[in-house]
């Protein structure tokens, strides 16, 4: 069983007399790679800079390397862990003395310093960056300046605060990469607060999402991709398909009932305050006739093509369906000279592949 | 326009022909509003630093403090400091009255708000989240606040350029703790002041682009070494 690094219990962080972060529980073993996902104002920032000793928690505990952070001194805990921020915070120096920083801070002897960071900037390609200055770099190459000087001196503890929101997809997607082989390499446990769940699938192992400055779930990104507790997350994660529904007990079991009148038999959980459904758009599937239910355990309703969006792989179908929006995700042999826009087709989905919020 | 150009070369004469108490005057004024610029430095980039770095309640009504002293009139320093600095006044027992102490006393207290509230708008300038990221890559406070410094250079050496400026301009405070003394403690603005009174407007007019040509040469060693690279990290 790997050692826990991190252990917070029952904090709370007020602001302006605001409870901007309540965690009630939160471990995080050595070497894993934790993302921190929830909307704006979720307490995401705030909780990376409770970990980094930045802000105080005024009830509560949080242990860092099995010290008691609040009993030890910040400095030498501080030393253990780096933390790298959206904006890449430069000094007006040159990228190797940029790098070299934490090192000197440390007091390392400069021989020591010039191969630890020219391996450090060699691990994030940017060693021919080395003797250019910080202000002459572009967003991509300052953030794997970044990155290089935040694990230059191998920290135990990376704390990433979206460090990679401005960057465009490819290089966010190449730095992930990057970043997540440097840390699996090096054993280093890593907590990624972003607001892309595409960063997350990319990087992260687990993720906890919060909102409203709680911990309202914490399991694999797949899982919160697919099952989100709330509209809220579903909206986050980018759920295709949230669609208002009511749920109704009859005596042969519970049934959900959507607004374009299609219903089925619902076996999950009961949901006391059930408002929407969520479909991801991988679980409809166009069929080519309606199937009788006792012959098909998937559900069929019908509906007309509005709009089709190309992409790679897979294909975007929007089909209106009796007042109702549906977005399918069906692999491009499927739609290619097969579906046309206004055309009537038949759309099927399992019932279990569905989550009520 | 021709009494202006006689003065600026009656100006080059003095210079170039190394007029002991014109060179005198002037070394005096270096030295007077050098060390009270240091001394405003040594108070006002701290106050700069703390007041940037610091959220307090009444921070705002000390600010507002900060800018009035900006503006503070040189007369009521040197009277103020003056009654302070007077035989019977609360450190009369220095005996510091008519004396360059007393002139650089005066001029701190003009220059100290000028560095002050400068310094706090060049750090302020700086990205709140740049001491977090040294902090968190281990720089202990001393190591990060210097580095925020550092990377307010441009705007802290305005503030220094400010700080001297409106002491090395100012001549009612220095006349007033001073005494304008020869030998002692006149500086180029009280000679010229004195010249004036004197009805010598070319020697005064002379005196005031010595005063300036000195004051070029500070501002324009200042603007190099804030236009220059210095990258030595730590």
């Amino acid at each position: 069983m790997r050692p826990v690094v991190l252990e917070i219990a029952d904090i709370e962080v007020f602001r302006n007399k605001r409870k901007t972060l309540a965690i009630e529980r939160l471990e995080v073993p050595a070497g894993e790679i934790l993302a921190v996902i929830g909307p704006n104002g979720a307490g995401k920032s705030t909780l990376l800079q409770v970990i980094n000793m930045h802000v105080a928690y005024t009830s509560g505990s949080m242990v860092l390397f099995g010290q008691d952070a609040g009993a030890v001194d910040k400095h030498i805990l501080r030393r253990r862990c780096s933390m790298v921020f959206q904006e890449t915070l430069l000094l007006n120096d040159t990228v190797y003395n940029n790098v070299a920083l934490a090192l000197r801070f440390r007091g390392l002897v400069e021989a020591e310093i010039k191969d630890k960071v020219n391996k450090a900037l060699t691990n994030f390609h940017c060693a021919h960056l080395s003797s250019r200055l910080a202000c002459k770099l572009s967003g991509g190459e300052a953030q794997r300046v970044c990155l290089a000087r935040a694990l230059v001196y191998e920290p135990e503890l990376l704390l990433l605060d979206e460090p990679f929101a401005s960057l465009d997809s490819p290089t966010r997607n190449a730095l992930l990469t990057e970043l997540r082989q440097v840390a699996v390499a090096h054993g280093t446990t890593v907590v990624l607060v972003s607001h892309s769940f595409n960063d997350i699938l990319y990087f992260a192992e687990r993720a906890v999402v919060l909102q409203d400055g709680r911990i309202v779930q914490d399991d694999t990104p797949e899982v919160i991709l697919r099952r989100p507790v709330n509209v809220t997350i579903a909206s986050l994660v980018g759920m295709d398909n949230i669609l208002p529904c009511q749920v109704h007990k009859y005596d042969d079991g519970v049934y959900v009932q959507l607004i374009n009148g299609v219903h089925f038999p619902w076996r999950g959980e009961e949901q006391s305050k059930t408002a929407f459904c969520c479909l991801p758009g991988d679980a409809l599937s166009i069929v080519n006739e309606p199937l009788p239910y006792f012959k098909n355990p998937l559900v069929v309703t019908e509906g007309i093509v509005s709009q089709i969006v190309p992409g790679i792989g897979m294909y975007r179908i929007i089909v209106e369906t009796k007042g109702m929006s549906l977005t399918l995700r069906v692999p491009r042999e499927q739609v290619a000279s097969k579906v046309s826009m206004g055309m009537p087709i038949n759309i099927a989905f399992n019932p279990e592949e569905a989550q009520l919020v | 326009m021709e009494q202006i150009f006689s003065g600026l070369i009656q100006a080059l004469y003095l210079l170039g022909a190394g007029d002991k108490e014109v060179y005198e005057v002037a070394l005096l004024t270096i030295k007077v509003s050098g060390f009270a610029t240091l001394l405003s430095v040594a108070i006002g980039v701290p106050i700069g630093l703390w007041l940037a770095l610091k959220e307090f309640t009444g921070k705002r009504f000390f600010l507002s403090l900060i800018n009035f002293g900006m503006g503070l009139p040189p007369v009521v320093v040197g009277l103020v400091v003056s009654l302070v600095l007077w035989r019977y006044g609360p450190l009369g027992m220095l005996g510091l009255m008519y004396s360059v102490w007393a002139m650089i006393i005066g001029q701190a207290v003009i220059a100290s708000p000028i560095i002050a509230g400068l310094s706090f708008a060049a750090l302020s300038g700086l990205n709140p989240k740049f001491r977090l990221q040294l902090l968190s890559l281990g720089a202990t406070q001393w190591q990060a606040n210097w580095l925020l410094i550092k990377e307010a250079k441009l705007g802290l050496l305005a503030a220094v350029m400010a700080g001297f400026g409106g002491v090395v301009s100012e001549v009612g405070a220095s006349m007033m703790v001073g005494g304008n003394i020869k030998g002692q403690t006149r500086v180029l603005t009280t000679a010229t002041v004195m010249e004036v009174g004197k009805g010598n407007y070319d020697i005064a007019l002379a005196l005031s682009f010595v005063l300036l040509i000195v004051v070029y040469g500070i501002v324009a060693l200042l603007t190099y070494l804030q236009n220059s690279g210095g990258r030595d990290g730590l």
